[in-house]
């Protein structure tokens, strides 16, 4: 092999130059959580939210659909929604992602092994489907794509479950941007892995993926409360994150992790090199970080009081790596958390933004916090607390101030899940 | 500070010719995996479609896409983001250097920079882009455009290229700037896209262990 010669001190110092200028971060908070890979990051106002719905039978048509709600303040339409586009059929609408160049997202249902493929750049208020990729399961046997997460040119996608027995041990399949599948990498099953999948992000700076897991289609699609109290479907839930090579996309180590880990977020601040995640059942935030040239993964945090299962689910962590919005659902709170040292994160600031809360997203410079309902449609509450809303609050630093609401049943939409933000400038020419 | 910093890099890259010799960015800050280790997965064929040398003369891309593992850069001359095209030159650079140096890998490589803005990057352009690195080496190196933006789409589309072009309107005459995504493809001898490389890995190590793996499958 070819070695090289020590580099230049001229030539550093433009790349430090270069560097500092350019900022070689992670893409991290909503908009500073997406793939670093995502280009044309909406660092100003975003103009639209794209909201992957669950259909629900008796609501509209009750079908699974990406609804298009104007956020601009600047807008007459301002807080209302500007389009719906159905996918004609109800798979449990869960997740989505945009593709390296965002000109498309992909979305997925955990009911099935069906991937839909929007355009957001013709008429970024008008999203239109385009493709239906369904092989994932004969190619694979992986069901319930979840996470989808760009690379240059591809798209790996994480799936839940498997078509052959529907529990958690599961993989990832990986696909070009045009929707031809690539190939698959199973979840580790040896050197203590659990085989269950869930989220994943990547440190490209460190040539690392990490991986979380959460459980299988016979959970997942099972009413919570019938879940909780089976003991045997309680162990079926993942307990592990895996740290891969991303070249090689061969695991590297695995770690305990009790209690289903759900979202990763690598901070996006330049020179950081650690991910948070919260687990949902303890209720614990971990921290994944290089120690002494390993990578180690270490609780660092309690979200509320664990006996009472609060659920956190989404988290979103802000452009600086210094702030963590944790949502849990069960409680109907939005918390905030101090990450200024990510090895002992401080709740300072929590409030109830709803009877169940799921998702949350915010904009670049964290002025503007999304939040939506659903979980999972058989997870949401019943009756009067099964409210369905998208609902935007503005965030001083100080306060969550509500300033505006789409309530999806009065609208006819379903279960708002996943959110992604849209711009006008990123039409197409 | 931006333009600051893009003047900079330019101003090196002007230069990068005379220091070929050195390596083309900062220091990996994590180990690649050693070549063989991993498999580069097929992920798309290249496309084909006619394109100009930089005579003029119309070819296939196809003529440069296949017989060797190539390396292809989408690019356009007047590109100014320092994370942008700029960037594809002193890794070029050094992996020519590098490969050119063995003789084993010197027969099975070659670099192509193809232009995906005609309107500007005349074949008489690329020719003052490419300067002393289109003279003929041990390793090929060849510089592309096309008749028309007509003719480079269905290129870019089979790439999987995002290329926008919008015109400003400031003080003074319209600028037209173009936005677009850092691509570098990695093309085994059959002509099939193996890696793509944003400004994170387009590294001259990360290339090098590339090529050395397409190698190892021969």
């Amino acid at each position: 092999m070819t070695s090289f010669r020590v580099l230049g001190v001229g030539l550093a110092l433009v790349w430090l130059v270069t560097a500092a200028v350019t900022g070689v971060e992670l893409a991290g908070a909503d908009e500073t959580c997406n793939s670093p890979y995502i280009a044309k990051l909406i660092k100003g106002q975003e103009d639209y939210v794209y909201v992957w719905t669950l259909g629900v039978d008796g609501v509209g048509d009750g079908s699974d659909k990406l609804v298009t709600i104007d956020v601009n303040p600047k807008s007459k339409r301002y807080g209302t929604v500007v389009g719906a586009v159905s996918v004609g059929g109800r798979g449990e609408a869960h997740h989505m992602g945009l593709t390296d160049d965002r000109r498309f997202i992909w979305a997925g249902g955990l009911a099935e092994p069906k991937i839909y493929v929007f355009d957001i750049a013709t008429d970024p208020a008008q999203p239109k489907l385009v493709r239906t990729i369904g092989d994932m399961a004969e190619r694979t046997g992986y069901l319930g794509p979840h996470t989808y997460y760009a690379l240059p040119g591809r798209m790996l996608v994480q799936a839940l479950s498997n078509t052959k027995d529907k529990g958690g041990v599961t993989g990832i399949a990986l696909y070009n941007n045009n929707g031809d599948f690539v190939t698959s990498y199973p979840m580790p099953t040896t050197n203590g892995g659990d085989g269950y999948g869930y989220d994943l992000a990547v440190n490209p700076r460190k040539n690392v993926l990490l991986t979380s897991s959460f459980t299988g289609y016979d959970n997942y699609m099972r009413p919570l409360g019938d879940v909780v109290k089976d003991p045997e479907a309680m162990k079926k839930f993942g307990n592990t994150m895996v740290a891969w090579d991303l070249k090689t996309m061969k695991p590297r180590k695995v770690f305990a992790v009790p209690g289903a880990p759900l979202e990763i977020r690598w901070s996006p601040k330049a020179g950081d090199n650690w991910a948070i995640t919260a687990a949902a059942l303890t209720s614990k935030l971990w921290l994944v970080k290089e120690d002494k040239g390993e990578w180690q993964a270490k609780e660092v945090g309690t979200i509320a009081d664990p006996a009472k299962i609060p659920l956190p689910v989404d988290i979103s962590i802000t452009r600086d790596g210094k702030g963590l919005w944790v949502n849990t659902f069960m409680d109907g709170t939005t918390r905030y958390f101090d990450l200024s040292t990510p090895e002992a994160p401080k709740e300072t600031y929590s409030k109830v933004t709803g009877k169940q809360v799921n998702m949350i997203s915010q904009s670049w410079d964290g002025k503007r916090v999304y939040i939506t309902s659903s979980l999972l449609a058989n997870w949401d509450k019943g009756g009067a607390d099964n409210e369905q809303f998208l609902r935007g609050f503005a965030w001083d630093g100080k306060e969550l101030k509500q300033v505006f609401e789409v309530d999806f049943t009065k609208e006819k939409l379903g279960r708002a899940h996943h959110m992604k933000l849209g711009s006008k400038s990123l039409k197409s020419s | 500070m931006r333009r600051a910093g893009a003047a900079a890099l330019l101003l090196w890259l002007a230069a990068a010719p005379a220091r070929a010799h050195e390596p083309a960015g900062p220091p990996l800050s994590f180990e690649p995996p050693a070549p063989g280790t991993y498999t580069l997965q097929r992920i798309m064929a290249a496309p084909d479609g006619e394109v100009l040398d930089l005579d003029g003369r119309a070819q296939r891309l196809a003529r440069f896409t296949h017989e060797r593992i190539t390396l292809l850069a989408l690019i356009y001359t007047t590109c100014v983001d320092p994370e942008g095209c700029p960037r594809t030159l002193p890794v070029f650079d050094a992996v020519r250097r590098a490969v050119g140096d063995s003789a084993r890998l010197r027969q099975h490589v070659r670099l192509v920079t193809l232009s995906f803005d005609p309107e500007r990057d005349t074949p008489a352009a690329m020719r003052g882009y490419a300067g002393r690195r289109a003279t003929p080496g041990r390793v090929p190196w060849v510089f592309l455009t096309t008749r028309s933006p007509a003719a480079v789409a269905p290129l870019l589309d089979g790439f999987g290229q995002d290329v926008r072009a919008t015109t400003s309107r400031g003080h003074g005459a319209p600028q037209r700037e173009i936005s677009h995504v850092l691509k570098v493809f990695l093309l085994d001898p059959a002509g099939v896209v193996r890696e793509i490389y944003d400004s994170t890995f387009l590294h001259p190590r990360t290339v090098l262990n590339d090529v050395e793996t397409l190698l190892q499958e021969r």
